[in-house]
């Protein structure tokens, strides 16, 4: 409920667009409410006072059945369009509000969750936000209001047909699908469940196919997912079931609530309380009358869903940032030597420390080169250097200033990272250089890439700078991908350099011009080189090697 | 929302329409009771519609009471339950039917992958072929379970309708027929001229959503350079472009709504004003008007309903473009062997061979090498220089273009494959761990092999320590992508896996990437105490795996360009000596 009425603030600023949609929504189904028991009305009437019976003004009826039919194909037209600006300003709103939440969080608080993971969670999380509106909001928000019209409308005329109308309306609108989703949701979630297990064994299937038929195992895979196939078809019939029952009990309650309120009204007609041609009204204003209420299954299922992603995004949204930005920022260092006195960090109270007790000190323009196996906690230390993460004891000094007491942009305005996973954008060469300098001239960036030694390569390329990197920057090889990343370094030209194991998954070939690379982006910078390869650290003076987070041994070469 | 799907041109919408009405052929008997029930439903709205006309007419205009019509009420109720039982029967139809639509389908694809084999599946993202065999063909639901069933009996229910309608009011029936084929007629015509619009207007949702999830990946990349705040901005700017453009086309595509709205409910109105006005003057019975009145919104009903079913169409549709794709995809040409494999122990050659993955760019050419029994031999070159392809060529994993790889003196290409691969054990560069328990993993090629032969697999690949230190032990139970192990305990997995199964020739990839130099020379010493009958193929990345090998072939451009020992090669002049050179003058 908290999670909901949340969410219901986050649809602040469009709700003008969204009221006015809801309103049009009622427009629309009491227009076709009022049409036909207006009709029914109308021709019982016209009827009697044929055989003269009762005299008709027929006028004014007849050309608001007319007004009625237009009213509702304009209405309809209108209310779509409205409902979805709202949408689409909700879906806009939705976005940069999630954007600015997230933004301090990375990476440190996204990393518990699995990169790809995560992402593909919040994707299809946002998208099923964005339908907030559309598909709960509006619907139930209609149907009630229609609901009130429609009944107080019946009432005065027979209170007995305005209450089994109620009846029906609370069964069909309220009871059936809650019944409805109780008994489906077991097997509806069963079925998500085995759809993503599925999907993972497939891809597994697809990607180690070759290794499937050399170790020959394809039959036993397949039959694997035969049985799974098999499984979901039962789940999926069991919802069938749930949901077919549910239509056709929605079908008998809808005529058997008509009857209801014609067995209640028949008599008063009898007793000349009631104008015969409202019976025929009442007839046909309860049929109609369930319009206001057939949006109202949908709303629930996505409900349910929508809730659920909700929750996820404001426990994403909710998380505490790992590192507390400083009230007031120290004056900024004027040399750039680092210093660790005794730092201790853990990611988690719970977990063991990622580093203990470390100090170390490079002088400004000098190297470290740092060693480690995987888990060695050797990343860490960049991490901490960057204000991604948040130490625990002891402390960090640069040029001598607490690194605590500076805001964590200043921090990283000082350093320029080239790492395993460095992120291409989805653009140009020249986008993605942008961002280091976004004023950066042609002339820098070549001086840039040349410096990376990657000019002749783009320069070769047919659209050059221009040329679009691909998604994850997957159309440039591995060693191209990593040199433009070291042009970007160049280009911001920040005094510390972090280097993480900056050649790993790079042949000889690459791995050697890359070196070379490096070798002039170092010079005059404060440099922390990671690794795992002693090769790597040939001309580096001061070496030592972390194990489990603590400094096993010291070098001086 | 609009649809995530793009448009696509007429014609192939057309044609994809057809196949999925031909798959519909298997179900043909749940289809045709689904469309009987629902088509005895529609048609007891007549009988229903004239007893509550009469009961009506008898309450207004006889004065009769409760008592006489109850009756009539009563059978009324009767028909809603009829109507009910014949509801939920046709949605079981229905379903049964797409179940055995979706079942032969996911047959099919499943034969089609294993038909076009590695070649295509190498093409392909494995993510993506998986949603379209779970998500993909459950999409076709909609069009077996809905839009067959519903079309037919929409195409139907008027005209039976019309049937009834007729001999009671011949005016009311001619508004009826003149109003309804209107209808497709409009919306055909303003379909297609919003269909183009719809195109653009979808890749540029894609366009918006792949930006804003790119920022999102690359959050820490734009905060290191203190860009992530603007990105905001840009965000918010994209989103505004695309509600504008947006609303341009739906201003246009939802006239389509307003048209069928417009014409189904004038209809009603007109016939009730019609009716009203005859019976004032006497020219119908009231039992007749009100029967009409009933029927005409059943007689709209399923023509309005035709904007879903088309869209459930159009869905279905989109979601058959790629299966169809996949279906017609070529196979492969060249026929599998079918000779068993004679025993004993032949040198294995390479002669002359060449191969490309496609025209004009040749991986390798005329490679010419022999592995004799028990020999260690490794491949070592710059990457994309063909290793890896030699690899999946000597498994039988890719044919030759040209030359011929044989064993003793027979062609491998006349084996029967599985023969050779029952031969044959590997450690691909990107090992796969399938769902299951890491125990299963590493007995994949051998399925009936004791725990105590699986340790000592896992030993010589240096896993079984980390193994035993999880707390399940081998029953670890690992999630896609081997989650929850590193990229090196995944890799010494894979080799425990290649190990463990019997073989005579066995192919290591790239066996010590990502592993620390410690744990690397470990399973360098597991290797060199292989078994002696035992020849092995090592793909190396670290030249020091490839020091180990009896004899090293140097790869450059898809041509053998060195071989020899890696003594003789590392005092020689070539590519080896110089590569040696730089590994070992390491990072500047």
């Amino acid at each position: 409920m908290r999670d909901f009425l949340r969410l219901l603030r986050l649809l602040g600023p469009s709700w003008r667009w969204q009221a006015t949609g809801i309103l049009l929504g009622v427009l629309v189904i009491v227009s076709n409410v009022g049409l036909l028991a207006l009709s029914g009305w109308f021709i019982a009437g016209m009827g009697l006072a044929g055989l003269g019976l009762l005299r008709i003004e027929y006028f004014l009826p007849a050309a608001a059945i007319r007004a009625l039919a237009i009213a509702r194909a304009l209405g309809r037209y209108l209310e779509r369009l409205v409902t979805h600006e709202a949408t689409f300003r909700l879906l806009s709103d939705l976005r940069v509000w999630f954007y600015i939440r997230l933004e301090p969080l990375a990476p440190a608080r996204l990393q518990r969750h699995r990169a790809g993971d995560l992402l593909s969670r919040i994707r299809a999380d946002i998208d099923s936000l964005d339908n907030v509106y559309l598909r709960v909001l509006a619907p139930s928000v209609t149907a009630l209001l229609c609901t009130v019209l429609i009944l107080g409308f019946l009432a005065r005329i027979s209170t007995g047909a305005a209450l089994a109308d109620f009846l029906g309306l609370a069964l069909v609108g309220l009871a059936l699908p809650l019944a409805a989703f109780r008994a489906g949701r077991r097997s509806g979630r069963q079925a998500v469940a085995l759809r993503g297990q599925l999907r993972a064994e497939i891809a597994d299937t697809v990607r180690g196919f070759e290794e499937l038929q050399v170790f020959g195992a394809m039959e036993r895979q397949t039959s694997r997912h035969e049985a799974a196939y098999a499984q979901l078809t039962a789940l999926q019939r069991r919802e069938t079931l749930v949901e077919a029952a549910a239509g056709g009990a929605a079908l008998f309650l809808v005529q058997a609530t008509m009857l209801a309120a014609l067995v209640v009204s028949i008599p008063l007609a009898m007793a000349r309380t009631l104008p015969g041609p409202d019976i025929a009204m009442i007839a046909l204003l309860v049929l109609a009358s369930f319009d206001a209420v057939s949006g109202l299954p949908g709303a629930y299922r996505a409900l349910g869903q929508t809730l659920a992603a909700a929750r996820r995004i404001f426990e994403i949204v909710d998380t505490e940032p790992a590192v507390r930005e400083p009230a007031q920022e120290a004056a900024p260092p004027t040399g750039f030597d680092i210093t660790f006195r005794h730092v201790s960090l853990r990611y988690d109270d719970a977990e063991a420390w990622a580093l203990r007790d470390v100090s170390f000190h490079i002088p400004a323009g000098g190297a470290l080169g740092v060693m480690g196996t995987t888990g060695s906690g050797k990343t860490s230390l960049g991490n901490l250097l960057l204000r991604f993460w948040e130490f625990q004891e002891g402390e960090i000094l640069v040029g001598g200033v607490p690194i605590r007491t500076l805001s964590g942009d200043t921090m990283r305005s000082y350093c320029a990272v080239i790492a395993q996973q460095t992120h291409l954008f989805n653009t140009s060469i020249r986008e993605n250089l942008r961002i280091a300098r976004p004023a950066a001239t042609a002339a820098e960036m070549e001086r840039a890439l040349r410096d990376a030694g990657i000019l002749d390569e783009v320069r070769a390329m047919p659209q050059g700078l221009d040329t679009m990197v691909g998604e994850m920057g997957t159309r440039l090889s591995g060693g191209q991908a990593r040199r433009v990343a070291i042009a970007r370094a160049f280009l911001k030209d920040a005094p510390i350099l972090i280097l993480d194991e900056p050649t790993e998954g790079l042949d000889a070939f690459s791995e050697h011009i890359v070196i070379n690379a490096l070798g002039r982006l170092k010079q005059g910078r404060t440099t922390l080189l990671i690794t795992h390869r002693s090769q790597a650290l040939r001309d580096i003076a001061q070496v030592f090697e972390l194990e489990r987070g603590t400094v096993l041994c010291r070098s001086k070469t | 929302m609009t649809s995530h799907k793009a448009p696509m041109p007429r014609g192939v919408s057309r044609a994809l329409d057809g196949w999925l009405r031909r798959r519909a052929a298997i179900a043909k008997q749940p289809l045709r009771g689904a469309i009987l029930l629902g088509a005895v439903n529609g048609l007891l709205l007549v009988p229903e519609a004239w007893l509550l006309a009469r009961s009506i007419t008898a309450v207004v205009f006889q004065h009769r009471g409760l008592a006489a019509v109850a009756p009539s009420l009563a059978i009324i109720l009767g028909i809603a339950l009829l109507r009910a039982l014949l509801s939920h029967g046709a949605t079981i139809a229905a379903m049964a039917a797409s179940t055995r639509v979706k079942t032969d389908i996911r047959h099919a694809l499943h034969a089609k992958i294993a038909a076009l084999g590695p070649g295509f599946l190498g093409t392909q993202r494995s993510g993506d072929l998986a949603s379209l065999l779970v998500e993909g063909v459950d999409a076709l639901d909609n069009y077996y379970a809905a839009y067959l069933p519903q079309m037919a009996v929409a195409t139907f229910l008027p005209v039976a309708l019309l049937a009834f309608i007729f001999p009671v009011d011949w005016v009311s029936g001619i508004i009826l027929l003149l109003g309804a084929p209107l209808i497709p007629i409009f919306m055909i015509l303003i379909g297609r001229g919003t269909e183009r619009l719809n195109q653009t207007q979808w890749r540029r949702l894609a366009l918006m959503s792949a930006h804003f999830f790119d920022v999102v990946e690359g959050l820490s990349t734009l905060k290191l350079f203190g860009a992530s705040r603007d990105a905001a901005g840009l965000i918010g700017r994209m989103s505004e472009d695309y509600r504008l453009s947006t609303m341009r086309v739906l201003r246009v595509a939802f006239l389509s709504s307003l048209v069928l709205e417009f014409f189904t409910t004038l209809g009603v109105a007109v016939i009730a004003v019609f009716v009203g006005f005859r019976l004032y003057y006497g020219e119908i019975q009231f039992l007749a008007g009100l029967f009409v009145l009933l029927l005409a919104p059943e007689f709209f009903r399923p023509l309005r309903a035709m904007g879903t079913q088309y869209h459930a169409r159009m869905e279905a549709i989109g979601a058959s473009e790629r299966i169809v794709a996949l279906l017609e995809t070529p196979e492969p040409e060249t026929p599998a062997g079918v000779a068993a494999l004679p025993a004993g122990s032949g040198i294995l050659r390479f002669e002359q061979v060449s191969f490309s993955y496609a025209p004009g760019e040749p991986v390798l050419e005329a490679i010419q090498f022999a592995i004799a029994r028990g020999e260690r031999v490794a491949l070592v070159g710059p990457s994309g220089s063909g290793k890896s392809t030699v690899a999946r060529l000597l498994l039988g994993l890719a044919r030759p273009d040209s030359g011929r790889i044989t064993q003793g003196d027979i062609d491998l290409a006349s084996i029967a494959p599985d023969a050779w691969f029952r031969e044959s054990s590997w450690m691909p560069q990107r090992p796969t761990l399938f769902a299951g328990t890491l125990a299963e993993n590493i007995r994949l090629g051998a399925p009936d092999a004791s725990m105590p032969e699986i340790i000592r697999a896992a030993e010589a690949a240096e896993a079984h320590l980390f193994i035993s230190c999880l707390p399940h032990g081998y029953e670890t139970v690992i999630g896609e992508r081997g989650q929850g192990l590193s990229g090196g305990e995944i890799r010494r997995v894979a080799l425990a896996r290649a190990l463990l199964k019997p073989a005579r020739l066995l192919v290591l990839d790239e066996a010590e990437a990502s592993l620390d130099a410690e744990t690397a020379s470990l399973i360098r010493a597991a290797i060199v105490r292989l078994p002696r009958d035992i020849s092995v193929l090592l793909i190396a990345h670290r030249l020091e795996s490839a020091e180990a090998a009896d004899r090293i072939l140097v790869l450059r451009q898809g041509r053998i360009v060195e071989e020899g020992t890696p003594a003789t090669l590392r005092a020689g002049t070539g590519d080896y000596a110089a590569m040696s050179a730089l590994y070992h003058e390491g990072a500047a």
